[in-house]
């Protein structure tokens, strides 16, 4: 397995790194030697047929989310306000990994910019499309890897922004066909432009960061493509000069061994998560929690739960400071809050686009509701996307206490979305902006990427 | 009523405090000390600013660029022919202005003016409001002091860094601030300029010596007007941006915000006038001119004493310098290796008795006698040279093998801010970096209007001069192969 080459390979590199700094060598490392070489000739060098048959069918799930989410992004404020390539993440609707971060939304812009770019005489095949933004999605979770601190939510910088122009860097090198050097120097390139505060995050400069991404890491391909050049060590890890490794507090690099031999992408192993409503991914559990006991308040018939009825809401959730407010003022804040989410759910039974309208979010039962929740955080539920629980107990004025508690969200990587339901999703979303023919093309033409001959049959539904 | 505050209690005060201030420092607060300061960092920046457009990677960065159309368009320095979108003139011109390391440098540790003047710059040539010269000035002393307040809220600052590139960090933040100033934003408005960038902010080291070095100065400009554009058309980030630890926090270990005086009369201090910045004699890392200094007094001292001293008879040559992994490079092979080589400038000097642009074309890196002369280089970091650009000292010793040792040390060196560059000297640098691209006219219009800058009607004037160039120049340029 490569997990154990690549644990054979490490404890070299790091003797080697100590005797580089005890003796002063005059000879620079080749690429050869660098993880950041290696990176330069797996993004170079990966072919088509290193892409298994899940790797295609996770990720052209991915390539349809993406758009759909993008197509009804581009009717926010923020979208007007901003113009380019930043509808994806306009509304927090974009796909979520393991370690956390929205891969998808960083990359395919990119991709698509890029495409659209090229002659019609020498546009990529939809195969080429597909491989470059699986090297996109590929880089970001190898770079998460490098940290522990990755795994949970995050504190400092907001993921998709260290790791995102990385993976539009690589995607975009790839569908540039640059050289493995190039290739290095795009990602060396791309680190000068990662990085952004969490704080950030919950504000309507947020969707930015994904638009960013985007645009950087493409920028960075353009830029290796006439020769720029930048570090060739920004990935590995050297004492006193920081790399990449500025983003984190703790750094193990690891080499990508060269495709030649085949290659195990990590979307094989670790599977995405697709929203089904747009806000941050922790309000899911809590939604579905919600959505269980507004089932047992409203019993059989047609229901409306009367906040009358509730004295207390009691929220058991992992302890995260920016997904915590009572009072959301904004619909960014909106989606970034556990007890927005857990009331509208308990409310109306289920979490939608429509629940984070002025309208929806201005209702006085809504406010009846937030006002009587309170939070806690038990040690057995920690701040990580993979190990996390949401439960919303719910006290009765007649002291009754109903309980709905959630493991796995509908749309978690261990319940996945159906490929019906994930199709119900793009549809609703695309169809604000599409005329329906072209939104039922699209299903197809994603459906069908990896045998298309030229991918502008993509491009040209998309405008 | 505003929940957020009810419940959290969180300290707004700290960002909506800079703010303020941006929106409302106005130029009657400008002293003298601070235009005359301020005047000499613009004239300084515009000459290594039209030097850079002559390198390599200005020209790969504008060729990048030229992708780029929009009706708005600002100058390219040192090109008559060729204008850009606001975004990109300013990213381009930034990155010529950081792209031989020759642009001023301040303490804490940053190059302030190249983050700043590109941009506003650009923005002077678009605004239908026709900003004077005053308006100009003061928008960059804007800029200058926001940095300079920031790096003042982490001690981490106060050292030659090793996580993020400085300009990269404040650059972007100084900026937003310059160019909310001189697109006249609210006090909101220029709060939320300063949230966008933050999200720009930070480059990491690894970096620093490379060929895109120059980037982070020219993306620092370009991010912080495009913060500031952005936060014109109603974009909002987080209010409370410096105040937080996941905020401009995350880019420092420790991190301890103040708040800025308001200031909408009366006097105001500026940082600038406290502590004025250096100015590079060499394109070079600023470390360097120290170790330049001490070994030019130690060969002049060498040549005095041995009365046939040729430089074979150096048998070894001792450096005593701060620690700092990123300046320290036995044997660079790149230019930009190079102006970040302690070993490289020494050796430099000894060879040639100076150090000056043409030290570090490549031919001369490759010269067989230097790369000689390197390896008998040794470098020592004495506990007591800390890495500072207000502490540190160097020191070189040249031994010989007829057993002959001479010792010089700097403490501080000619262009430092507690050794300034008299005026004359930093004009005829301005001269002769200027007039490698612009036309005599061209160069002494830029002075003349810079010395002036105060009592200039219009400052999209100053742009009409950097475009000036020599016909000849420009034509020598365009045939020469990369």
């Amino acid at each position: 397995m490569l997990s154990v080459l690549q644990k054979t390979i490490r404890p070299v590199q790091v003797a080697r790194g100590v005797h580089q700094s005890a003796v002063q060598v005059l000879k620079q490392p080749g690429p050869e030697d660098t993880v950041t070489g290696s990176f330069g000739r797996f993004i170079s060098e990966i072919q088509p047929q290193h892409l298994s048959p899940v790797v295609f069918q996770r990720s052209k799930r991915m390539v349809l989310d993406s758009i759909g989410v993008s197509l009804i992004g581009s009717t926010t404020d923020v979208f007007e306000l901003a113009l380019q390539h930043c509808q994806t993440h306009s509304m927090d609707f974009d796909d979520t990994w393991h370690p956390a971060t929205h891969p998808s939304g960083a990359v395919l812009p990119a991709v698509l910019a890029l495409s659209d770019m090229m002659p019609a005489s020498c546009k990529p095949s939809g195969l080429d499309f597909l491989l470059a933004f699986n090297v996109g999605i590929e880089i970001q979770g190898r770079l998460m890897r490098f940290s522990n601190e990755a795994r949970n939510i995050p504190k400092r910088f907001h993921p998709p922004t260290v790791v995102g122009p990385m993976g539009s860097a690589a995607a975009s090198a790839r569908i540039l066909s640059l050289n493995p050097s190039q290739c290095s120097h795009a990602l060396a390139i791309a680190a000068s432009l990662a990085g952004a505060p969490m704080a950030n995050a919950a504000t309507q400069c947020k969707p930015l960061h994904i638009g960013n991404a985007s645009r950087l890491g493409l920028e960075a391909a353009l830029l290796a493509s006439r020769g720029l050049e930048a570090s060739h060590l920004v990935l590995d890890a050297v004492a006193g000069v920081a790399g990449f490794n500025a983003f984190y507090e703790d750094y193990v690099p690891q080499p990508l061994d060269s495709p030649h031999d085949g290659h195990a992408f990590l979307l094989e192993e670790q599977d995405m998560g697709f929203k089904r409503f747009p806000a941050h991914l922790g309000m899911h559990w809590v939604a579905d929690a919600a959505a269980s006991v507004h089932k047992l308040l409203v019993g059989v018939g047609p229901g409306k739960v009367f906040t009358d009825q509730v004295q207390d809401i009691l929220l058991r959730v992992p302890l995260s400071k920016y997904i915590n407010r009572p009072f959301p003022e904004s619909e960014h804040e909106a989606r970034h809050s556990f007890q927005f989410n857990a009331c509208s759910a308990l409310l109306d039974g289920e979490v939608t686009v429509q629940s984070f309208t002025p309208a929806a979010m201005s209702r006085p039962e809504l406010h009846a509701l937030l006002s009587r929740v309170r939070l806690e955080h038990p040690h057995d539920n920690p701040a990580n996307f993979n190990l996390m629980y949401g439960e919303v107990q719910v006290t009765l004025v007649g002291g009754d206490i109903l309980r709905g508690r959630c493991d796995t969200f509908y749309g978690h990587w261990r319940n996945p979305l159906t490929i019906e339901s994930l199709r119900k999703k793009f549809r609703s979303n695309a169809e604000v902006v599409l005329p329906s023919e072209k939104v039922e093309r699209l299903v197809e033409v994603v459906d069908k990427l990896d045998r298309l001959g030229d991918c502008k049959d993509l491009l040209s539904q998309l405008q | 009523m505003n929940w957020r505050r009810f419940i959290f209690q969180t300290p707004l005060g700290i960002t909506e405090s800079f703010g303020a201030a941006i929106h409302a420092l106005s130029a009657s607060q400008l002293t003298d000390g601070v235009i005359n300061r301020s005047k000499r960092m613009m004239l300084d920046t515009l000459g290594v600013g039209l030097l850079g457009t002559r390198t390599a990677v200005f020209n790969k960065a504008l060729k990048y660029s030229q992708l780029l159309t929009s009706e708005h368009r600002s100058s390219i320095w040192g090109r008559s022919e060729i204008s850009l979108p606001p975004y990109y003139a300013a990213f381009v011109n930034g990155i010529a202005v950081h792209s031989m390391d020759f642009d001023d440098t301040w303490h804490p540790a940053t190059h302030p003016s190249g983050a700043v003047l590109p941009a506003l710059l650009a923005l002077v040539e678009t605004l239908p409001s026709r900003p004077s010269g005053l308006d100009l000035l003061l928008a960059f002393n804007v800029g200058i002091e926001v940095q300079g307040r920031l790096m003042r809220f982490s001690r981490e600052a106060y050292n030659i860094p090793e996580r993020f590139h400085p300009p990269s960090v404040v650059g972007v933040m100084g900026s937003a601030a310059a160019s909310a100033k001189l697109l006249g934003l609210s006090p909101s408005q220029c709060s939320h300029a300063l949230a966008i960038a933050a999200s720009s902010a930070g480059a990491p080291l690894a970096n620093a010596a490379t060929q895109t070095k120059p980037l982070h100065i020219g993306n620092a400009a370009r991010r912080g007007l495009e913060a500031a554009l952005l936060a014109q058309m109603g974009l909002e980030g987080n209010p409370a941006i410096l105040d937080m630890d996941s905020g401009l926090g995350v880019y420092y270990n420790d991190y301890s915000p103040s708040a800025m005086p308001v200031c909408a009369s009366g006097d105001f201090r500026w940082i600038l006038e406290d502590q004025d910045v250096a100015f590079k004699r060499i394109p070079a890392h600023l470390a360097m001119h120290w170790l330049v200094d001490a070994a030019l007094e130690a060969r002049a001292e060498l040549q005095e004493t041995a009365w046939t001293f040729d430089l074979s008879q150096i048998q070894r040559v001792t450096l005593r310098v701060p620690p700092s992994k990123y300046i320290n490079c036995p044997l660079p092979t790149t230019e930009h290796q190079a102006r970040h080589s302690f070993q490289f400038n020494a050796c430099s000097a000894l060879l040639d008795n100076k150090v000056t642009v043409a030290s570090f074309d490549q031919a001369r890196i490759n010269r067989p006698a230097l790369k000689e002369l390197l390896s008998k280089v040794e470098m020592e970091t004495p506990a007591d040279n800390q890495p500072s650009f207000d502490k540190m000292y160097c020191e070189v010793q040249i031994e010989t093998a007829q057993g002959q040792s001479c010792t010089a040390r700097c403490n501080t060196f000619y262009g430092h801010w507690r050794k300034p560059l008299s005026q004359e000297d930093l004009v005829e640098k301005f001269s002769a970096n200027a007039s490698s691209v612009l036309c005599t006219e061209g160069v002494e219009g830029v002075i003349d209007v810079v010395e002036n800058i105060e009592k200039v009607t219009e400052g999209s004037v100053l742009g009409s001069y950097l475009r000036m160039t020599s016909n000849t120049h420009e034509q020598m340029y365009l045939t020469r192969i990369l």
